[in-house]
Parts: C-alpha cells; sequence; structure tokens
C-alpha cells in the first residue's frame, strides 16, 4: 500500500504534528501512515482525508490489486 | 476526563507499589520498574512536562499495547510452567521464593516493555530484512535454549545409565547451546536497537 498522504499534507501547509492533532493520533501514526507502514481503520483513514480535504481513494493507493 | 482518571490510578498504583516494593526490602525490583517505566513512557512524561497533557491513546497504540500485554502474559505463563515443573520434581533453584516470583514478574514485565517498544518504535522501521532476520535470530535462541534443556537432561539420563561421563551432551550444553543462544540474543538485540534508534 502507497499513500499520498504527504503530498496532501504539504499542498495544505501542515505539519505532521497539526495533522496529528486535527485527527487525533500521535505524531508516529501520521509517519507510519505516510510510509505506509499501518493499515488504518477506516475511521482514522476517514478522518485523514477530510482533515486532507479529500477522499479516501485518492490518498491510499493499492498497488497489488487487492 | 477518562484519561485523567486512567492517569490518577496509574500513579495511585505506582504509590502504592513502590510503598509494598519498600517495605519488601525489593529495592531491585523497584528499580527495574522505575527504569522500564521511563524506558516506555519517555514521551509521554516528556509531553506532560512540555504540554501539560498526554498524548493521545490512539487505535495503533492500542493494537501495540494489547498484543505486547499479550506477549507478557504469554511469557510470563510458560515461566510459571517451567517453575512448577522444577518444583514438582524437587529441584531447588532458589531458596527465596518472593525473589524468585518478583523476578518472574520482572521478565514478563521486561518482555511487555521489549514487546511494546518493538511494536510501537521499532517494527515499521525495520523493514522485511529486517524483521526476517530478527526472526532468524530469535529462531536461534529459542532453539538452542530448548536444545540445552534437552542436552542436560539426555546428560544426566546417559551418564546415569552408562555410569560414566557422556562426553557429547555434555560438550552440546556446556558450549555449543551457549554459544548459539548468546549469538542469537546479541543478534536479535543489535537489529532491535537499530530498528529503535533508526531516523523515521
Amino acid at each position: 500500500m502507497r499513500t499520498r498522504i504527504k503530498e496532501f499534507r504539504t499542498r495544505h501547509n501542515l505539519t505532521q504534528e497539526k495533522l496529528a492533532q486535527i485527527v487525533g493520533v500521535r505524531r508516529e501514526t501520521i509517519i507510519f501512515l505516510e510510509q505506509g507502514k499501518y493499515n488504518p481503520s477506516l475511521r482514522l483513514a476517514y478522518n485523514v482525508a477530510k482533515a486532507l480535504k479529500t477522499n479516501i481513494e485518492e490518498l491510499f493507493i493499492f498497488d497489488d490489486g487487492a | 476526563m477518562k484519561k485523567k482518571r486512567a492517569f490518577l490510578a496509574v500513579c495511585i498504583t505506582a504509590l502504592v507499589l513502590t510503598i509494598v516494593l519498600i517495605s519488601l526490602r525489593a529495592y531491585y525490583v523497584l528499580v527495574a520498574i522505575i527504569a522500564g517505566t521511563l524506558l516506555i513512557g519517555y514521551r509521554e512524561l516528556w509531553s506532560l512536562i512540555r504540554l501539560r497533557k498526554l498524548p493521545p491513546v490512539d487505535e495503533r497504540v492500542m493494537e501495540n499495547t494489547s498484543k505486547s500485554i499479550r506477549n507478557g502474559f504469554i511469557f510470563f505463563a510458560i515461566a510459571s510452567v517451567f517453575l512448577m515443573l522444577l518444583f514438582s520434581i524437587n529441584i531447588n533453584l532458589n531458596p527465596d521464593t518472593i525473589h524468585l516470583i518478583g523476578a518472574l514478574f520482572l521478565s514478563a514485565g521486561a518482555i511487555y516493555a521489549l514487546s511494546y517498544l518493538f511494536y510501537d518504535r521499532a517494527e515499521p522501521k525495520l523493514g522485511e530484512r529486517g524483521l526476517r532476520m530478527l526472526k532468524t535470530f530469535l529462531m536461534v535462541a529459542g532453539i538452542s535454549l530448548a536444545v540445552f534443556i534437552l542436552s542436560a537432561f539426555l546428560h544426566n539420563i546417559v551418564s546415569g545409565l552408562v555410569g560414566t561421563e557422556e562426553p557429547v551432551f555434555f560438550i552440546i550444553a556446556t558450549i555449543l547451546a551457549p554459544l548459539a543462544f548468546a549469538v542469537g540474543i546479541i543478534g536479535s538485540l543489535v537489529i532491535f536497537l537499530k530498528g529503535l534508534f533508526s531516523r523515521v
């Protein structure tokens, strides 16, 4: 899984800390999400997408066709 | 509000535990618990000092905490079974049972702390290769421990049956197995710490 969180975050001039605050998670969680190393719950994915004013499909890309 | 209550409960428990441990004169347990708490919760403590609030307990943290509690519990259960077996066949390990149980709790706590740190901070940074190597080293450590116990047992049986000191299992138990165990443990620690302290 790849994510475009970093791209959208920088587009909105948000730091990892600020995004973490908005979504209500730790900064490490944002780091792991950006690296695609953590599979978030649907709620967290929705909250991140909402904070970055986009939708889940735009943020999370599944390469393996799963 | 919920978090403040939980924090208060943790503080009161810590105070009671400290008083109990001091009254039992188990100072080393107390020092180990304080060191473990600082290791696991240094970010929380830092956040409390700096921002006067605790960092959020999000789903990833919850997931990692439950995994590490499970690991600590499994370790405690296995170690308890081993202890019971040893006591049942009357092997005198340590006359001071309180210290033995204390060491058991401490080891379970250490397993909890290490697996929390692993899941929370090291695992995502290790990558596939690192995880594979860690698994291999841990397996070497585990297998060598099992081989050590089995060899010691077999050495005693064979020596008892033959009447003279049996050399093969003796060498395995005293040299080869401890060497493999040391390699496994040192290797796993190096990879674990590499993952823990590598920058994201």
